[in-house]
């Protein structure tokens, strides 16, 4: 027990200096907030609508994510580029009972992916909601938001349930594991 | 000349107004933002009547700054020796302020507040604005909105945000007010002229409108505008101050479980604090009932406040009041207006302030029981407890709401804030764990262990973009910091700080902010940090660090710096630069023994308003070493003006003026250890607006030409032989007897520091004459209506001085008025005989 304990603080050593800034984005109502304190405090909340934003600290696999969650309204869309500079990482969320704003999302995907202050940004998108009946799936949800046109940059689609926690681990999971390559973290 | 290179913001309104171009009532409408507007800066003019206010210096009959008296000016009969029983006892009247005004006279065409907003957090569109009272607002309705639903406003219940609105006045406006400036400047000389050939005040025959009847009051220490919006100078117009409430109420009932509304009002007076309870109550009516009317019996409510008792005070006066700590200062004031509106109502006459005031103060009917004093027989008028904060109500919904209006409001100071507050917040993590800055000239004045309220002082003098970021706080803490900041730098003495203060502001502003240059902003955003490119200095809140930006601009080498540099060499290597931290090792600046001495005074609980005079004190030092400093190194300063005609004509101790170092050395050491800030304030907009002030105060100051300060602080820091103090004593006795001009001298000895203490050593200065003076001038200041409570803080040691010198000087009178007498008799005696 006492190894184990002196291996993770190794880690932490490596590591734990260094934290990951991730930004998280998607239509609101998408389930951001959810997300956020599901992975902080590994609780449910009841969420209302963010007004600005959230950002919380968590550390995962011996990586300390700086998680921004920002307010996903139409008219506070322009305001998510002040959050680029200095992303490693993108989670993009989709609420994917939303057949209807599911073209909006794409084109705000797109939008953000173009900024130059971006191409370096890995991409994780959470299929949430997929509890819901007529739910897209995650490969839907790729042709929808037309992932394929992206070639260089790692992306990850990941179905999830956001309320009860389902796919967060994997998509974080998935996250780490491709920050640990990134050049930036030390990574080959 | 040089304010072309002052650069305005270089702003355009990102607002819609065009879109309300057909809407109804456009003749209200000002178009709002809440960045200062692009219109060209005015250059800097002399103020008009400056010519004449020089005239006036020359001319004794203005001395007495109350032709009404005619023969009281006593500036003659104080060239006599004796002139003490000479002196009659009521001249003290004569001395006494002109007629009062109130600040908020009844049936002013102004309102207390403009207007009032409702907006909300729609889920599906973000802010937006659902109402606006009486009418709306023009400008961008919806930046409007969004500055009224701050940052994460949904993580609290509740929360107050302040922020500023520019009006963008159309030119059709600006002309209006510009005439209507000249046309009041226009009535005033011609009343002025009148005035001099006029003896008696009540003579003046067009006082029949009661906003008339101003004519002396604007000859005074006074500013043209009423007392609580700055004075316009190439700043425009004034601001619109924004207190803003929102709430959050969790609803299970509703689609995504909360609703979110802010209410705000829209005032042009900067102490908007005093709404608080007032919206508090508003918006909570207001999720019961989302009507206009809510707005409108709000709006009804605190327009019907009224504050006409409230008496006008001049320039000087309200200085006196806002550093003293006294409670009963200039209530004799309050007491007349009672009295004048108490004698109003019974319709006797009252276009006789004097005899009104001297019926006050033989009626039986004024007394004090406990701390509040009443008026017998009218007790709806009470006299204040304490004179710096006038009470009043405001009836909503039938529960009258108690409301204290600050009376001596300063330019800068706005709402209500804690310096100490702010002191301490960044000092005891510093005094803790020292913070090391990298080099600035302009920031870093002490090297790397600057304190960092220095630092902030110095950006802030020097223009800098300066951040408070208090993530996860309430918003209403940032824009407290941000205010307190602005009156930091100001301390009521320069301006150009609030209004480009952004007390809260967030993402959506921040390109519009970028190209403000120099600013002061509050946020909740960590996101702010991340963005060096954006400010200069970051000052964190909740840690209590502040951050010099590693993108800051270089200072530039200039040629005041080069100059001193060749002037001084010895002193030199002493000027910090970046290259070196020479000037870390010695306090030259006196900034560490400054910062100490007020850490000092915050732990042995000093009073907010002792720290602020503190403050005061220390910007106008600055003001003063820079005034200094570019007389020495340029050869002339526009930071102070002085009668040159008048001082060539006083000799020695009279025609000094400035800031005073016990010796050359010192004066050199202290000016190496400010060139660089100096050199870095020259040039923005509070040193410009300073000039501008400093030249209107002077068309308006008594004594010109005399540097009282500069005579004071010769007494407290300078060894003076009994030749040098006979000569500034006897200028005090001889030039200070107006009422204004005692309240001068009473600003320069202020009671924090000492009082007159130093003015009354004169009381044992080895020249017997000199101490017959100096008694007469403290006779004067203690008739004074300030003036007595200075006099009531001497110590009994210097009282007993002052009747035993009155005393003699009494008897020697008797002595002389007997020898007369003997004389005449014996010349009749010789020529009988």
């Amino acid at each position: 027990m006492g190894a184990s304990l002196s291996i993770s603080s190794l880690f932490g050593k490596l590591f734990g200096s260094k934290e990951v800034r991730i930004l998280m984005l998607g239509l609101d109502a998408a389930g951001k907030t959810t997300i956020l304190y599901k992975l902080k405090l590994n609780q449910t909340m009841t969420t209302i609508p963010t007004v600005g934003f959230n950002v919380e600290t968590f550390t995962y696999k011996n990586i300390k994510f700086n998680m921004w969650d920002v307010g996903g309204q139409d008219k506070i869309r322009p305001l998510w580029r002040h959050y680029y500079s200095g992303t490693q990482g993108l989670v993009f969320v989709v609420d994917s009972s939303d057949h209807a704003r599911i073209e909006e999302a794409r084109t705000e995907l797109h939008r953000i992916l173009n900024d130059l202050e971006m191409s370096d940004c890995l991409l994780l998108v959470f299929a949430n909601k997929q509890d819901i009946d007529g739910a897209m799936d995650p490969q839907t949800i790729t042709e929808k938001l037309q992932l394929s046109k992206l070639r260089e940059r790692p992306w990850f689609v990941q179905p999830a349930i956001a309320t009860d926690g389902e796919g967060l681990t994997e998509g974080f999971g998935w996250l780490s594991d491709n920050i640990k390559k990134m050049p930036k973290y030390g990574g080959k | 000349m040089a304010s072309g290179q002052h650069a305005p913001p270089l702003l355009k309104r990102t607002n819609s107004a065009a879109g309300y171009a057909n809407g109804t009532g456009l003749q209200h409408r000002r178009s709002l933002s809440t960045i200062p507007s692009s219109r060209p800066t005015r250059s800097p003019q002399p103020p008009a009547g400056m010519a004449s206010g020089m005239n006036r210096a020359s001319d004794p009959s203005y001395k007495g700054k109350t032709p009404s008296t005619g023969t009281g000016t006593g500036a003659s009969s104080q060239h006599s020796s004796l002139s003490a029983n000479v002196q009659p006892r009521y001249d003290a009247a004569a001395r006494r302020p002109r007629k009062l005004r109130s600040q908020y006279p009844r049936g002013s065409t102004e309102n207390h507040v403009e207007y009032i907003l409702v907006a909300s957090f729609d889920i599906d569109r973000g802010p937006v604005m659902e109402h606006q009272y009486p009418v709306a607002i023009t400008g961008d309705e919806h930046m409007l909105a969004e500055l009224m639903l701050p940052d994460q406003t949904h993580v609290r219940n509740q929360d107050w945000t302040i922020f500023f609105l520019h009006k963008d006045s159309s030119q059709e406006e600006d002309d209006a007010e510009r005439q209507a400036k000249d046309e009041r400047r226009a009535r005033r000389n011609r009343r002025r002229d009148r005035a001099k050939g006029i003896i008696h005040e009540s003579d003046d025959e067009d006082g029949e409108d009661g906003d008339l009847d101003d004519d002396l009051d604007d000859d005074d220490w006074d500013d043209d505008e009423s007392t609580d919006s700055e004075p316009e100078g190439i700043e425009g117009p004034p601001l619109v101050y924004v207190l803003n409430l929102v709430n959050t109420k969790q609803d299970k009932t509703v689609k995504r479980g909360a609703v979110v509304k802010a209410m705000a009002i829209c005032t042009r007076h900067p102490f908007l604090h005093i709404y608080k309870p007032l919206l508090l109550l508003a918006l909570e009516e207001y999720f019961k009932a989302p009507v206009p009317e809510t707005l409108s019996m709000l709006y009804n409510a605190v327009n019907e406040m009224d504050l006409s008792l409230m008496p006008k005070l001049s320039h000087l006066e309200r200085h006196l009041l806002q550093s003293s700590e006294n409670k009963d200062l200039f209530v004799e004031k309050f007491e007349q207006m009672i009295q004048a509106r108490i004698t109003e109502t019974s319709g006797v006459d009252v276009d006789q302030p004097l005899d009104a005031s001297r019926a006050l103060l033989s009626q039986p009917g004024i007394f004090r029981s406990g701390s509040k004093a009443h008026i017998e027989g009218h007790a709806a008028y009470v006299v204040p407890r304490d004179t710096h904060e006038f009470e009043s109500r405001v009836m909503y919904k039938g529960i009258p709401i108690p409301i204290k209006v600050p009376v001596a409001v300063m330019p800068e100071i706005v709402g209500d804030f804690s310096l100490i507050k702010l002191i301490q917040n960044f000092s005891d993590t510093n005094s803790k764990s020292p913070q090391t800055f990298p080099l600035h000239p302009h920031l870093t004045t002490n090297g790397p262990n600057t304190q960092p309220i220095i630092v902030l002082i110095n950006a802030l003098l020097t223009q800098k973009r300066v951040i408070f970021l208090g993530h996860n706080m309430p918003s209403g803490e940032v824009a407290e910091a941000v205010l307190a900041a602005s009156a930091l730098a100001s301390g009521g003495i320069l301006r150009g700080f609030t209004r480009y203060a952004f007390p809260y502001t967030d993402l959506t502003k921040v390109d519009d902010l970028l190209k403000v240059p120099g600013f002061i902003a509050g946020v909740t955003n960590p996101t702010f940090e991340l963005h060096p490119e954006w400010w200069d200095l970051l000052c964190d809140i909740p840690s209590g660090k502040m951050k010099i930006s590693s993108k800051i601009e270089a200072a530039p080498i200039t040629e005041g710096l080069v100059y001193f540099q060749q002037q001084n060499p010895v002193y030199a290597n002493l000027v910090h630069n970046s290259s070196s931290s020479g000037s870390s090792s010695s306090d030259l600046t006196g900034d560490a023994a400054f910062m100490a001495d007020i850490l000092r005074s915050i732990t042995t609980r000093a009073g907010e308003r002792v720290i602020r005079a503190k403050w005061r004190a220390w910007v106008l030092k600055f003001t003063r070493i820079a005034a200094a400093f570019e007389e020495s190194v340029y050869g002339a300063s526009a930071l102070y003006i002085g009668n040159d005609e008048q001082e060539a004509n006083l000799t020695g101790a009279h025609g000094g003026h400035g800031y005073v170092w016990v010796d050359e050395a010192t004066k050199a050491r202290e000016l190496a250890g400010n060139v660089t800030r100096i050199e870095g304030w020259r040039n923005t907009r509070s040193y410009y607006s300073f000039i501008q002030d400093v030249a209107q105060l002077y068309t308006i100051r008594p004594l010109k030409g005399l540097d009282l300060a500069h005579l004071h602080d010769r007494l407290r820091t300078q060894r003076l032989t009994p030749a040098q103090s006979r000569e500034i004593y006897d200028t005090l006795a001889k030039y200070v007897t107006s009422y204004d001009e005692v309240c001068l001298l009473l600003s320069v000895a202020p009671e924090a520091h000492a009082g007159l203490f130093y003015v009354a050593l004169g009381l044992f200065h080895k020249d017997r004459d000199v101490r017959f003076r100096t008694a007469d001038l403290l006779e004067r200041v203690a008739e004074h209506e300030a003036g007595q409570h200075w006099w009531r803080a001497l110590s009994r040691f210097e009282k007993l001085a002052y009747v035993r010198i009155k005393r003699e000087a009494e008897a020697e009178a008797r002595a002389k008025l007997e020898k007369e007498e003997r004389d005449a008799f014996s010349a009749v005696d010789q020529r009988v005989s």
